[in-house]
């Protein structure tokens, strides 16, 4: 058995920067995470992070106001208070940590423009942010010599007393089981992305976390708020940064026309993301498109100007669609990006659950809403990272020490067991790629009803399902058959959610667009949807609403 | 064929037998060397310089190519080192006029200015390209049936593969195979052979660059192969020179003899070994010799 | 993935190195794969496919799939790639058998998945994160977008191990920093905001499997799936070492030496190299020299110890001159 302070799990940013504040507090903190620290799917963010900076003249509420007005008002502004608040001091600090962003003339920090966002307070690392901001934070946990259990897979959460305790993980290198306990858990193991098809996001974004905690009974916030991002690159669904237009890219349709004009004539190609992916589809739907994509135009931006500040894009471009940004206008298509969803936290990062904290992007504090502004991602990971460490630090100096029970280690140990015993039944990737595929079209860019139902019914019978699927291979070493097979059924835990929150919004908001009641509806539904997993309710489902909090914005019509 | 010859520092000071073969094949094949036009071309610095000043390394470079443009012929090499390292600085200064220009400046003085219009090839290129394989195989006296070559290229003639134009010109990716095949023998493959020989350490860790010639000659040996040929000097000089060392860390003597690419050629046109300095090598290549039946 | 959709399929043939610890004997096998894929897939779609629906035992690391994480470095068909971003056709043209392979020089924990430890451990060893004495009293350093922007080559770098897989210096010599780290340690030497570039540049001269050790065989420069080209960030340090007087090692004195001749005859003078390489007071340096030099002035006659000078010399003098003014 293991034990530390503070347990982490998930070594991407959120859950790096909660470790770099918990060392350097002096405690004896450990991060769990199935990949190695610079895998994690941080790393795949590219366009910027959002900071006002008072020092420029801009203003902390202007930012929040645009994130509140970009989430349609289902933020709860106090969140976003502190967020917009703490951005400037939390840039510096990674500028400080030796994070190379791109210099304005004046030698200080530069800016680009970027969706739902008038003033230009976007931050940049040529095209590939996410990824300097990870190395930089990585480069931290390596200065201070922080604790990583590499490549172990956490199955369950242990909850003793209804506090949370620790974890149950196991070894991918030798298929080791093993318990580790602490007086804190943070739970920063990102998105769900791989519950869609296709997706932006990497093969690890299983929603392992959003699922454990969901289990252990905390609820999951607004899952039916998933971001369609507007730029994928068509066949391959690559992720194309918003950068991209926040340089001054157009979006064009087979006609050769800038149809934003015709949704969001003033923030044109920088709309929210919910807004433009929208558009773009209407522009397919009604026969405008090129292959079900439309074009995204960087030719008038030059090649020098797209080498220097979106060098990574142009290389996507070339080496997965053969594409030359400078010549050719890239085809491009919405593309599910993010979970705004997620598991529910106060200001503070802590759950329902005493002892689990969340932060990331598996958190729903709620700064995101039902929108989600570019470039806030990676400011809400740094922020709440950060927050979520210095609560629980404070909250352990009155926790006792860890139980030397190992129940929960030797009831897994049983479970994997019986898994890995199966006779030979379904095949995971099939099962997966069934309800991936049926998630996007019941949960996709427009939604109604009937396609919800459908969802529902998919997931019942992928339910049905999930017991036949067997793990053909019984090796101890790197068992990725096993892994899958877990993961397997924490996306349908994730997918449950989603579509429970979905039928349980009776309107549209944001991302959740609904064809049948295409109206926003303050009065019914300016409230955050609850899916709790509760075996004494249908479907082992409970929903609840908790209200949004209002601080300064009254809600508001929302035109772009 | 006429070419503005550029033999390089090594073929006429630590490897005299590269520039005599090279002068007998030359002859053998009809090409005209003209030796004045570069006769005060400088060394290319060898990657050595680039080191210390790469800016002056491609000064040089460019003062090399203003003379052989000078000479309106085109420019020919006999070592991979000199031409990756040709290869590279040409690549520099072509992508840039700004740069050109600058290094232009520097040339003024002795009243030279590189155009930008010379291409260096190795002559192991313009046995595959201007020459040709037939035209080759029609030259051939004596086909060397039985010899078994492996083929150790160099690394600055295949690295980096953008600046030596290998996407333009895709049969310089197994040349030296196709020569080898040409002239009658049989290409012994091994994964050393676009390996590094270890010369460029050689004075700096010769504890690594010994074990460099260990692996791959011995590799190539027990691969079954009897000689093992190279394009380049500096590649010879440590595969053969420094093979007894090389053999002490095995244990056993490795015993494979290194020949320059134009001494192959020589062999199978017929020319006298001893014209071509095969008996002026630290590995005998007696044993090679009397495989295709030829006297030392 | 976009595998699924499109109808035009080819056949792949892969034939893929398998190894697993937990097999008493610990040999590694062959073993080969043959499956039907889209026209346009990458090494790294057909991997999957297997994994997923032929044998579901395969091992490999992969991630993004968008050539970012550094995940899915492995050999193909003798060279280190990411396989996310190595289209089927670049590497079987014709249908050819493809071969993969776990990396290189790095340990193999089972099938293509590697330990990722020599990796790190090399990493670490360049102690990659800043160190500024001086921190800005408040916002952030001031620093020229030039100087940053240079950087960010080596930000490029993405961690995957190819570099290290087929650097021909790691296959001889465990102990070289080698170019991934070196890359690492040239960011933070030409960082603004770092304050210990002198030491750095110390240690990297100094220490024994430092920048010194790279024999410039460029195969990192080919591998390198971003770009970054680490043997042209390891010759920007030797640069820099020698800028800074740093002169004491073998490697510098070799650049130095070599930097003299062609500025006296305009060739390199192979008679003395050797012995200014070692130094002329390092009599062991240069007693290692004496048997191989001796066997090829017996056998050779060669170098001569007699060195000429190029007609015209004077010309390319001058250009030493100038640059040496210049500095």
């Amino acid at each position: 058995m293991y034990e530390h302070d503070i347990l982490i799990i998930g070594a991407g940013l959120a859950g790096l920067r909660a470790s770099v504040e918990g060392v350097k507090n002096g405690l004896d903190i450990a991060v769990v995470s199935k990949v190695h620290p610079i895998r994690s799917h941080s790393s795949a963010a590219q366009g910027g992070i959002n900071a006002p900076l008072t020092d420029r003249g801009d203003d902390w509420e202007a930012h929040a106001y645009d994130t509140i007005k970009g989430s349609d008002f289902l933020a709860d502004q106090d969140a976003v208070e502190i967020m917009s608040r703490e951005a400037g001091e939390a840039v510096i600090e990674l500028e400080r940590m030796g994070v190379i962003f791109t210099r304005g003339e004046d030698g200080k920090l530069g800016t680009r423009a970027f969706g739902g966002q008038k003033i230009a307070r976007t931050f940049f690392v040529g095209a590939i942010t996410g990824s300097a901001l990870l190395h930089v934070l990585f480069e931290q946990s390596l200065k201070l010599g922080l604790n990583v259990y590499e490549e172990w897979f956490v199955t369950k959460l242990i909850i003793e007393n209804n506090v949370c305790r620790g974890v149950v993980a196991y070894d991918i290198k030798n298929g080791e089981l093993h318990t580790i306990k602490a007086k804190a858990i943070i739970m920063a193991s990102g998105g769900n992305g791989r519950v869609f098809e296709p997706s932006t996001q990497s093969l690890i974004c299983t929603g392992d976390g959003l699922s454990l905690a969901y289990k252990a009974g905390a609820p999951l916030m607004d899952m039916e708020m998933v971001q369609y991002h507007p730029t994928t690159l068509a066949r391959t669904g690559i992720l194309l940064s918003e950068a991209a237009r926040g340089e001054g890219a157009y979006l064009l349709n087979s006609n050769g026309e800038r149809f934003m004009e015709k949704y969001a004539p003033d923030y044109m190609e920088l709309a929210s993301r919910d807004v433009v992916s929208r558009s773009e589809q209407t522009e397919i739907d009604e026969g405008r498109g090129i292959d079900g994509n439309v074009l995204l135009d960087l030719r008038h931006l030059g090649r020098d100007y797209i080498e220097k500040r979106l060098g990574y894009l142009q290389e996507v471009s070339l080496e997965f669609l053969g594409v030359d940004m400078a010549k050719e206008a890239v085809p491009v298509r919405p593309g599910m990006h993010y979970l705004m969803g997620g598991i529910k936290t106060d200001l503070n990062g802590l759950t329902e659950i005493p002892g689990l904290y969340a932060a990331g992007e598996c958190a729903n504090v709620s700064v995101h809403g039902a929108n989600r502004l570019g470039a806030n991602s990676l400011l809400d990971t740094v922020v709440f990272g950060r927050r979520s460490a210095e609560h629980a630090i404070e909250y352990i100096k009155s926790i006792g020490q860890n139980s030397k029970s190992e129940n929960d280690l030797k009831l897994e140990r049983k479970r994997l067991q019986s898994i890995l015993d199966r006779p030979k039944g379904e095949n995971i990737a099939k099962v997966r790629e069934d309800m991936a595929v049926n998630m996007t079209k019941g949960i996709g860019v427009w939604r109604d009803q009937k396609s919800i139902e459908n969802a529902l019914e998919n997931l019942k019978n992928i339910k049905n399902r999930l017991p036949n699927v067997s793990v053909e291979h019984k090796g101890k070493f790197f068992n990725t058959n096993l892994i899958f097979a877990l993961e397997l059924e924490f996306m349908v835990d994730n997918a449950e959610a989603i579509i429970h929150g979905a039928i349980t919004r009776k309107e549209s908001r944001g991302a959740h667009f609904r064809t049948d009641m295409p109206d926003r509806d303050d009065e019914n539904w300016l409230k955050h949807t609850l899916v709790y997993h509760d075996v004494n309710h249908e479907n082992n489902v409970r929903i609840e609403t908790a209200p949004v909090t209002i601080t300064k914005w009254e809600p508001e019509k929302r035109v772009y | 064929m006429k070419f503005a010859f550029y033999p390089g520092c090594v073929s006429r000071g630590a490897c005299p037998e590269l520039f005599d073969s090279t002068i007998a094949v030359c002859e053998k094949l009809g090409i005209e060397l003209d030796y004045k036009s570069m006769e005060s071309a400088s060394c290319t610095g060898s990657g050595i310089l680039q080191e210390k000043n790469l800016k002056l390394g491609d000064t040089l470079n460019a003062r090399n190519f203003a003379l052989a443009e000078k000479s309106g012929l085109p420019l020919l090499t006999i070592c991979s080192t000199c031409q990756g390292v040709m290869s590279q600085a040409n690549a520099r200064l072509l992508a840039d006029k700004e740069y050109l220009d600058e290094i232009n400046q520097e040339l003024k003085a002795e009243g030279l200015e590189y155009k930008g219009t010379v291409d260096p090839k190795h002559l192991l290129w313009v046995l595959v390209e201007d020459i040709g394989i037939d035209k080759l195989k029609s030259l051939i006296v004596k086909k060397l049936e039985g010899l078994k070559l492996a083929p150790f290229y160099g690394c600055y003639i295949v690295r980096p593969s953008s600046a030596l134009k290998f996407q333009e010109n895709p049969k310089r990716s197994n040349s030296l195979e196709e020569i080898i095949e040409a002239v009658g023998a049989t290409v012994v493959d091994f994964p050393g052979k676009t390996q590094c020989c270890g010369f460029p350490i050689l004075m700096i860790n010769q504890k690594n660059a010994v074990n460099m010639v260990a692996n791959h000659t011995s590799t190539a040996k027990n691969e079954g192969a009897d000689a093992m040929v190279t394009p380049c000097p500096l590649c010879h000089l440590n595969l053969d020179a420094y093979q007894p060392e090389a053999s002490k860390t095995k244990n056993e003597p490795i015993n494979l003899p290194i020949i320059h690419l134009p001494q192959l050629l020589g062999l199978a046109m017929g020319i006298e070994p001893e014209k071509m300095k095969l008996n002026k090598h630290i590995i005998s290549t007696k044993a090679m010799l009397s495989e295709i039946g030829v006297s030392p | 993935m976009g595998a699924r959709k499109e109808s035009i399929l080819m056949n792949v043939n892969l034939k893929v190195k398998r190894f697993d610890p937990g097999d008493s004997e610990g040999k590694t096998w062959w073993q080969k794969y043959k499956i039907d894929i889209h026209e346009g897939s990458t090494v790294l779609d057909a991997l999957i496919h297997v994994r997923e629906y032929e044998d579901t035992s395969l091992a490999l690391r992969c991630a993004c799939r968008a050539s970012i994480c550094g995940s899915c470095g492995m050999k193909v068909n003798g060279n280190a790639k990411l396989v996310c971003k190595t289209r089927i056709v670049e590497v079987s043209p014709n249908g050819e058998q493809i071969i993969v392979e776990p990396m290189a020089n790095h340990g193999v924990v089972k099938d293509l998945v590697v330990s990722l430890d020599t990796f790190f451990n090399q990493i670490k060893r360049v102690e990659p994160y800043i160190q500024a004495d001086h921190v800005p009293e408040k916002g952030e350093y001031i620093a020229t977008n030039e100087s940053m922007e240079n950087l960010l080559t080596a930000m490029n770098c993405i961690m995957c191990g190819c570099c290290v897989s087929d650097c021909t210096v790691l296959e001889v010599d465990d102990n070289f920093i080698g170019p991934a780290a070196l890359t690492k340690a040239w960011r933070f030497v030409n960082d603004p905001r770092d304050s210990k570039r002198t030491d750095r540049l110390k240690d990297l001269n100094d220490e024994d499997g430092g920048i010194w050790d790279c024999t410039r065989c460029m195969q990192c420069v080919e591998v390198c799936p971003k770009g970054v080209a680490p043997m042209d960030r390891i010759m920007e340090l030797r640069e820099s070492t020698l800028t800074n007087g740093l002169t004491n090692a073998f490697g510098a004195k070799h650049a130095n030496s070599v930097n003299k001749s062609i500025k006296h005859s305009g060739r390199i003078d192979e008679f003395r190299l050797p012995i200014e390489s070692k130094g002329y007071f390092n009599i062991k340096g240069i007693f290692s020299l004496l048997i191989p030099g001796l066997r090829m002035l017996i056998k050779k006659q060669s170098p001569s110890p007699i060195h000429h000078k190029n007609p015209n010399q004077s010309k390319v003098k001058n250009i030493f001159k100038n640059f040496e003014e210049n500095k």
